[in-house]
């Protein structure tokens, strides 16, 4: 499993990924953990198989114990399905997602976790140091589906938007934004149904400030492609399978 | 556990219910033969009256075996509970395991072991209640054996009753005859299910 750094300051971002030993039949995905002194976020954990190499890799920053929150944008088995496992290996954890999927995601398994549930319009998660946005990203491509926004570190993890197809091994970063749009296209048209709801996504995104844009799957945008990112997507039209 | 294990003990668990459900339809049977049985022989009056209090038998017969397999039921409802949660708890021993061997060189790799010794703890007492279950069922399904035996004995007692009944003798000989081939069946399915269960390795 590949740790990378994306922000370093009193508390750090991690993005793990790529992870060699991982099926060729499974999407390739992107975990993030945010570390603060005695505290650990680890956003959008991931699927059952990727549980092991996961929490191994995490363990290079912090210890099981001060795994304390757990957040899934949504509800889908490669975002959540390792939470039984989490379930069973963390000693004092809350797991932050939509309301709406509580009785949904609750099926992986959610016995010693703490299910803290998200209303639509959002909140915030409190990390001691740090207080983290939970933006609402609904139809984007869950109908109930959250953005985690870091206003300190400007970063927005945002899930399943700016997500890419990518072979495995693919570098961590955006460094040819023309050349990667191809890599985007299908997967947003196909799997972001609404372009009202992409329209909502995009006007609030704009008003917020922000260096790194982190998806789940592909690559991370960062300065001047975030916004390249954001007028392309405002071009493009989704939800095409019944157009 | 190996996969293969678990799977057999998933279908043995599953099996068993299906048998079950065949086994209380029949016990159902016997108990409509019971009440058949008690109309002839009300019929028939004098020439049956060694007849009549054995309806009485096979009906409680009936009656038992279908509360018994109530009970079965409630109980491989629970066992199939049990199987689920000690292959949840296999698999999750097995996978912290895998992350103790790949975190080897972590900063925080001993922390770790806390969680993998509740793990195993909570491998170990969900195998010990799944045995403890299998034991008790296999008990269970023993007990339902014996209206099963005891049936039979009926059966051929009515035979030598139906023969003394004149004109009633073929109706009376065709219940014997259906509560014979009842807990026959019964019999077969139960010892379907023991035979299911055999899969499970009771050694500690």
């Amino acid at each position: 499993m590949k740790m990378t750094n994306i922000y370093e300051g009193s508390y750090q971002w991690i993005v793990f990924g790529r992870d060699e030993n991982k099926p060729d039949n499974i999407i390739d995905t992107n975990q993030y953990m945010v570390r603060t002194a005695d505290k650990c976020l680890l956003i959008d954990p991931g699927g059952v198989e990727l549980f092991a190499p996961m929490l191994a890799a995490v363990l290079h920053y912090a210890p099981v114990d001060q795994i304390t929150d757990l957040f899934a944008s949504h509800q889908d088995p490669d975002i959540i399905s390792s939470l039984g496992l989490w379930d069973q290996a963390l000693p004092n954890a809350k797991l932050h997602s939509s309301a709406l999927w509580e009785g949904f995601i609750r099926h992986f398994g959610c016995e010693s976790i703490e299910y803290v549930p998200i209303a639509d319009g959002g909140g915030v998660i409190n990390l001691g140091d740090i207080e983290l946005r939970v933006i609402p990203a609904h139809y984007m491509h869950s109908s109930a589906n959250f953005n985690i926004y870091d206003p300190q570190a400007k970063i927005l993890m945002s899930g399943d938007i700016g997500a890419a197809l990518e072979a495995s091994g693919a570098p961590m970063y955006v460094d040819n934004f023309d050349a990667h749009v191809e890599k985007m296209r299908f997967f947003h048209q196909r799997w972001m149904p609404s372009n009202q709801a992409k329209r909502v996504w995009i006007d609030s995104v704009r008003e917020l400030d922000i260096d790194i844009m982190a998806p789940q799957h592909g690559r991370i945008f960062k300065g001047d492609d975030v916004n390249r990112f954001l007028d392309w997507f405002e071009a493009l039209p989704v939800g095409i399978a019944v157009q | 556990m190996n996969r293969d294990k678990t799977k057999s003990q998933f279908v043995a668990v599953a099996s068993i219910a299906a048998e079950l459900s065949a086994v209380m339809e029949v016990a159902k049977e016997i108990s409509l033969a019971a009440a058949n049985a008690k109309a002839i022989a009300f019929r028939a009056g004098e020439k049956a009256k060694g007849f009549q209090p054995i309806t009485d038998f096979i009906n409680e017969l009936a009656k038992e075996t279908i509360e018994l397999v109530r009970a079965i039921n409630e109980h491989a409802l629970l066992l199939y509970q049990l199987t689920v949660n000690e292959y949840r708890m296999t698999d999750t021993y097995t996978k912290i395991e895998l992350v103790a061997t790949k975190a080897q060189g972590a900063a925080y790799e001993d922390s770790i072991e806390q969680s993998l010794l509740e793990a195993g703890q909570r491998m170990n007492e969900c195998r010990r209640s799944f045995k403890s279950s299998v034991t008790q069922l296999l008990d269970q399904l023993e007990e339902v054996m014996h209206p099963a035996r005891a049936a039979r004995v009926i059966a051929a007692n009515s035979r030598i009753e139906a023969s003394q009944a004149g004109e009633y003798l073929q109706s009376l000989q065709a219940v014997a005859e259906s509560v014979d081939n009842a807990a026959q069946v019964i019999h077969d399915n139960v010892q379907r299910c023991r035979s299911a269960l055999s899969v499970v390795d009771l050694t500690e």
